[in-house]
């Protein structure tokens, strides 16, 4: 599977993040050559345990998340980010989950917006939406680069490219930048050779950075 | 053997295979370049014409005469001449719009260099494969494009028409004997190596640890290239087995038969790129073409006349066959083993920056695209190759649009 890298929007000190960056970053897309495809969403879920005795909440962990992405589209995948699990599913475990009763969705969020091709990169640029509300939370990009799945020889490249996108950025001067953040794959049991795994894992790192970003700024 | 280049040119473009996105197709820029040249040619001539007629006129003036005719002759001639050069001038502004006579056109539309396109599918007989070798020698002097069209029409004779024997088949060995007598004066390394396949891939395995290098018939290949994973299937792992068991069993049984039949090479760095070179005739060491693809690619399309479904791999294949037609322009019989060392210099496509701009990804002016560098240096490896001193650093890297060549 192609190499991808998920970068979410940091906003600078003080200012808000809104859908008129999403569209100044899809029109800077469109500045570097990049062809509009067509519409990409993903979904993603916190689950909270649902329990009869309340006081056992604690022992259950608190970032349970469950996210299905665009790519797989019969995929359903799991991820405990503190205690570095990343699970796949098939898609019809949410339906098995709600049967069970065993844990329910306490927020629910989408990720939507265009996807573009510029030669061999794919882009898709897109804002974080709660499922019944416009307001945006964030924006997220996911850049691919199709020709290899190998994490280490595409390093290069991909930090390249994102030079050449944040200049190209820089121009519009945007109150705040997109960010990509490291992890240790090998912590989640994930390799070298990318999978869908590997971005389920990246968006759980993506929601914790945005929500501490916003727990900074009310605090 | 201009007169037959260009007919025969003339006649490839009413050749449908075109991808280009230009307004104007280059096959049509082709045939209005030819014509506007051919056009110049007989204006030329018409002026060589007249220049003598002129200079007949004057030698008729200076003999002893009453008449004025050389007078009215002269006239004549000076103004048809005058006529002849203007025309001369627009069809060369003409040409120099299109590009023809500048250097422009090489940069701006893809009809004279390498890119003319070919449908060339492996095993369907198309009898204009010589095409792409004659344009991947653009840059070649005429001699060595002469060379290269013989021997190309050579080996497409001898691949189709077999049974015609020509004796053209003494010639290459004895070449190649010449050539091992001259190696074993000069070279470092045995000359010996350079004959068969299985010495090359064993030197080219020690020289370049990383590399994978496999041999296949031609059928065999075919069955490798549909197992091999595409970027569609689930399972990479199980799908590559069956294959390899069943070409073992074939290898075991037949050895001799085997060896004759190589028809293809493959040359793997896993994660970074798979190249197949194919052998012309099976069995031989000289190479006809190449082509380069994901790792991650698989189908029926992957052969040496094949194209990647990648830009940067397909731009890859593209540049390499003007690389191939001079190796094979070299002649000494060392054509195979510069060309997979050369293909090695590719290991570090992903990670070696260009050497004029010192970037790694650079847009890409004629494909408006974000690309890495596509074009390795090749004109030291056959004298490297020669004097026994290879090292890959020779092999510079360089993005398409700062590349030194005009290619």
């Amino acid at each position: 599977m192609p190499v991808k890298w998920v970068l979410h929007w940091q906003p600078n000190q003080g200012s808000t993040v809104s859908s008129q960056i999403l569209n100044e970053a899809t029109q800077c897309v469109e500045s570097i050559n990049g062809v509009k495809e067509g519409r990409w969403k993903a979904t993603l879920n916190y689950y909270k345990p649902l329990l009869r005795d309340q006081t056992n909440q604690a022992e259950f962990p608190r970032d349970f998340l469950g996210i299905s992405l665009a790519d797989q589209p019969n995929k359903y995948y799991f991820i405990i980010r503190s205690q570095r699990i990343v699970l796949e599913a098939d898609s019809s475990i949410q339906l098995i989950m709600e049967r069970l009763q065993s844990y329910k969705s306490k927020v629910a969020l989408y990720f939507e917006g265009f996807q573009y091709q510029l030669g061999d990169f794919r882009l898709r640029v897109g804002k974080v939406v709660p499922t019944h509300s416009e307001n945006v939370r964030g924006i997220v990009m996911e850049v691919e680069y199709l020709p290899i799945s190998s994490m280490e020889k595409s390093r290069k490249v991909m930090e390249e490219f994102l030079e050449i996108w944040h200049e190209a950025l820089s121009k519009r001067s945007l109150p705040g930048k997109f960010v990509n953040i490291d992890l240790n794959f090998g912590e989640f049991g994930l390799g070298d050779n990318y999978t869908p795994q590997h971005t389920a894992v990246r968006y759980a790192l993506v929601m914790a950075h945005m929500i501490a970003t916003v727990q900074a700024v009310r605090g | 053997m201009q007169t037959l280049h260009q007919s025969q040119l003339l006649q490839n473009t009413a050749e449908p295979a075109n991808n280009q996105s230009e307004s104007d197709a280059p096959p049509k820029q082709v045939a209005q370049a030819m014509e506007r040249l051919n056009q110049a040619a007989r204006v030329i001539a018409d002026i060589r014409l007249g220049a003598d007629r002129i200079l007949e006129a004057m030698f008729v003036a200076s003999q002893p005469r009453h008449t004025d005719m050389p007078l009215q002759l002269f006239l004549r001639e000076d103004a048809s001449m005058r006529q002849h050069l203007q025309d001369l001038r627009l069809i060369g502004k003409k040409l120099e719009e299109s590009g023809v006579l500048t250097e422009s056109l090489r940069s701006r539309s893809n009809s004279w260099g390498l890119h003319m396109p070919l449908v060339c599918p492996d095993g369907a007989v198309v009898a204009y494969a010589w095409k792409r070798q004659l344009a991947g020698q653009a840059g070649a002097s005429a001699v060595d494009r002469t060379r290269l069209a013989l021997k190309a029409f050579t080996d497409q004779k001898r691949r189709f028409f077999p049974h015609i024997d020509d004796g053209l088949k003494m010639e290459p060995r004895s070449k190649k004997l010449c050539a091992s007598h001259l190696l074993s004066e000069n070279g470092r390394e045995d000359p010996v190596d350079y004959k068969t396949l299985p010495d090359i891939q064993s030197r080219l395995e020690k020289l370049v640890p990383d590399v994978k290098v496999s041999t296949y018939g031609r059928l065999n290949w075919l069955k490798r290239a549909n197992y091999l994973p595409g970027s569609t299937s689930d399972d990479p792992t199980e799908a590559s087995k069956p294959i390899f068991q069943s070409s073992s069993k074939l290898r075991s049984g037949i050895q001799n038969e085997i060896v004759d039949k190589i028809a293809v090479i493959e040359l793997s760095f896993p994660s970074v790129f798979r190249a197949v070179v194919s052998l012309n005739p099976a069995g031989s060491v000289d190479p006809d073409a190449v082509a380069f693809f994901s790792p991650d690619e698989g189908g029926s399309y992957l052969h040496a006349r094949g194209f990647s479904v990648y830009h940067v791999y397909k731009h890859i294949t593209e540049h390499a066959a003007t690389a191939l037609q001079y190796f094979l322009g070299f002649g000494t019989g060392t054509a195979l083993y510069s060309l997979l060392l050369w293909i090695c210099s590719f290991e570090s496509l992903f990670s070696k920056p260009c050497s004029k701009c010192g970037r790694l990804l650079a847009m890409d002016n004629k494909s408006a695209l974000i690309l890495p560098p596509l074009h390795r240096t090749y004109q030291e490896l056959p004298l490297a190759v020669k004097t026994g001193e290879v090292n890959l650093d020779i092999c510079e890297a360089y993005h398409s649009s700062c590349s030194p060549d005009d290619s």
